[in-house]
């Protein structure tokens, strides 16, 4: 794969209900990548924590993704706006520290293309690196 | 009265959180701030004791709930939602299911029986074992419970060929040599795994475990290293290479040799025997249509155990492929017609994923089982099948302390051998080796289909 974030270690949250087979569609880029990518599925965006997104952080990750449905979709009504909220407030406490907030980043899908987990993975992938290896990774 | 085989149990704690049924939504924001939390009144303390395994990003929130409901019916904000966890119904596959994944686990665990709860539900019948009933008519007689009852029941059973009657020389002496036999207390042997991740670290957990229990594990002959020699009283080797690379130390302190069937198993089962007398030879065939004549041919020939393993879902080879409980059968009836059944041992294996299964095909007519899956279930397998990829495993199964991994396996066969007990004495027999072929005991679905709508529908 022509990945432009290569050597970076990724982790993606995402809600489960986005693709129903989420386990199967995304072995060939656990396969391809091994343990420089990592997923983590949610039963609803909205079950993230800040704490997911930085233990995500300290335990090595370079960027963190939350994948979450489209506006609207949510099957919790409320579950990927309150997804967003903590998604801000967990990259103002990183800014904090002095990393970069756009190391966490929330995706919305589009209610028109649904796509399955690895598609969206590829894309997020193929984008070009905002940020780099970081600081956390680097000092060990 | 011989004393009672038990199991020592113990309290053996998951490495990783385990993915529950349910899952807690505390949606946090628009929190009243009451004074009395229903956090805080949680008689679990989950609240209190929560924290995030950054392994697998799982809160303990989710494995330790007992799923009370309390927090969620008494936040006067409805802050607090339960919902099914799409991960759990993600678990194993159509025959492996989240059920008896996470059965398996909490037996595991915990050494104890799973207790569903008051009532049951249904469905009363399905594919496979599940269109199987015993009879438990003897379920009201406290005394036949063989766990804590004053009655001894017994789960031992005998891996070996049977002399059908004594010969006697012209003075009364015994002139008929008994072949050896192999008893272990309970119908179990470990088999070889259809896929698991690489290392000996889980092979060391069965054998560990096998020894504990006093049964045997199945071991290639591949990978008979010296860790495993230490083993050999406990290990079952299985010829998959030149048979003529096995050392003559293997065969003195090994018990019980497995061949596979192909070539002329018997002249191989004669040459092993001829350098250790006292070795069980076992032979392994793949469940098919035609293994009920093969296990006649065999048996007429000479050979001791046979052991007739399915696949993973407990199907044989072929296009149109039975269930091993049908053929298992079959092969049983089969042998009996012959007047040959009581002469070898049969050993069924694949598929057996739950205790009652162990009854159901011993019930089919197998003397004892060979179990794989389970015991990797154990040890916090998910099935997810990563390693068959050659995908890293979720739960590092590789690098698993082995008597950790025992301590979790004896545990399950705690918990097994309980049940075992619970159906025996439910269906008033006391020992395992009578409950084999008892097959008037039990209800068949399709039977009962049969009996039930086979004249309807006809004319005069």
């Amino acid at each position: 794969m022509d990945q432009k974030t290569a050597g970076l270690n990724i982790t993606i949250f995402f809600c489960q209900q986005l693709d129903i087979d989420q386990d199967k569609n995304r072995r060939t880029l656990e396969k391809e990548l091994g343990s420089q990518i990592r997923f983590f599925p949610l039963p609803c965006s909205g079950r993230i924590d800040p704490l997911h997104l930085l233990r995500a952080l300290e335990s090595g990750a370079d960027m963190v993704y939350l994948i979450a449905c489209p506006e609207g979709a949510c099957r919790y009504r409320e579950g990927n706006l309150r997804a967003r909220k903590r998604v801000g407030y967990a990259q103002k406490l990183i800014e904090e520290i002095g990393l970069e907030g756009a190391r966490i980043e929330l995706i919305t899908g589009t209610a028109a293309t649904p796509a399955t987990i690895d598609t969206i993975a590829r894309e997020l992938l193929m984008r070009d690196a905002t940020v780099g290896i970081s600081p956390v990774r680097s000092k060990g | 009265m011989p004393p009672k085989y038990h199991i020592e149990t113990s309290q053996v704690p998951n490495r990783f959180q385990k993915i529950t049924r349910s899952g807690i939504i505390a949606w946090e924001e628009g929190c009243l701030k009451c004074t009395r939390c229903v956090k805080k009144d949680c008689v679990y303390q989950v609240y209190e004791k929560r924290n995030l395994d950054d392994r697998q990003m799982l809160d303990s929130l989710d494995s330790a709930c007992m799923d009370c409901f309390r927090c969620v019916q008494n936040c006067p904000n409805r802050l607090i939602h339960k919902g099914l966890n799409p991960s759990y119904k993600a678990l194993g596959d159509h025959y492996w299911t989240p059920e008896i994944i996470s059965g398996l686990w909490f037996q595991a665990e915990s050494g104890r029986i799973p207790v569903s709860g008051a009532g049951y539900g249904g469905p009363f019948s399905g594919p496979g074992f599940d269109a199987m009933w015993t009879d438990m008519s003897e379920i009201v007689r406290p005394t036949r419970d063989g766990i804590h009852g004053r009655e001894y029941i017994s789960t031992t059973v005998d891996i070996g060929r049977k002399v059908m009657a004594i010969g006697l020389g012209p003075g009364g002496e015994i002139i008929s040599q008994a072949p050896p036999l192999v008893e272990i207390p309970l119908p179990v042997i470990f088999d070889m795994l259809p896929w698991s991740p690489p290392g000996d670290n889980i092979q060391l957990s069965f054998l560990y475990g096998a020894r504990a229990l006093g049964t045997f594990a199945v071991v290639r002959q591949s990978g008979i290293n010296p860790a495993v020699r230490e083993f050999l009283p406990h290990v079952i080797i299985y010829v998959d290479g030149n048979p003529g690379d096995l050392k003559e130390e293997l065969f003195s302190s090994a018990r019980i040799i497995e061949i596979p069937d192909g070539g002329d198993p018997i002249a191989l089962q004669e040459r092993f025997k001829s350098i250790n007398p006292a070795l069980v030879v076992m032979i392994r065939l793949r469940l098919g249509p035609k293994t009920p004549e093969r296990a006649f041919a065999l048996i007429a020939q000479g050979a001791e155990v046979l052991h007739l393993v399915a696949d993973e879902y407990g199907l044989e080879e072929g296009s149109d492929p039975l269930f091993i409980k049908e053929r298992m059968k079959e092969v049983h009836l089969h042998l009996v017609d012959k007047g040959v059944r009581d002469q070898a041992t049969l050993i069924g294996g694949g598929g057996i994923a739950m205790a009652e299964h162990m009854a159901k095909l011993i019930i089919c007519g197998a003397d004892a089982l060979s179990i794989d899956i389970p015991l990797l279930v154990a040890m916090e397998c998910r099935v997810c099948r990563r390693c068959k990829e050659g995908i890293a495993c979720p739960v590092e199964l590789d690098g698993v302390d082995p008597l950790w991994g025992s301590l979790r396996i004896a545990n399950l066969m705690a918990a097994w051998h309980s049940q075992l007990l619970e159906i025996l004495g439910a269906m008033g027999i006391r020992e395992a080796r009578r409950l084999r072929g008892e097959m008037g005991r039990a209800m068949f679905f399709e039977d009962l289909e049969r009996e039930i709508f086979a004249t309807m529908g006809k004319r005069g």
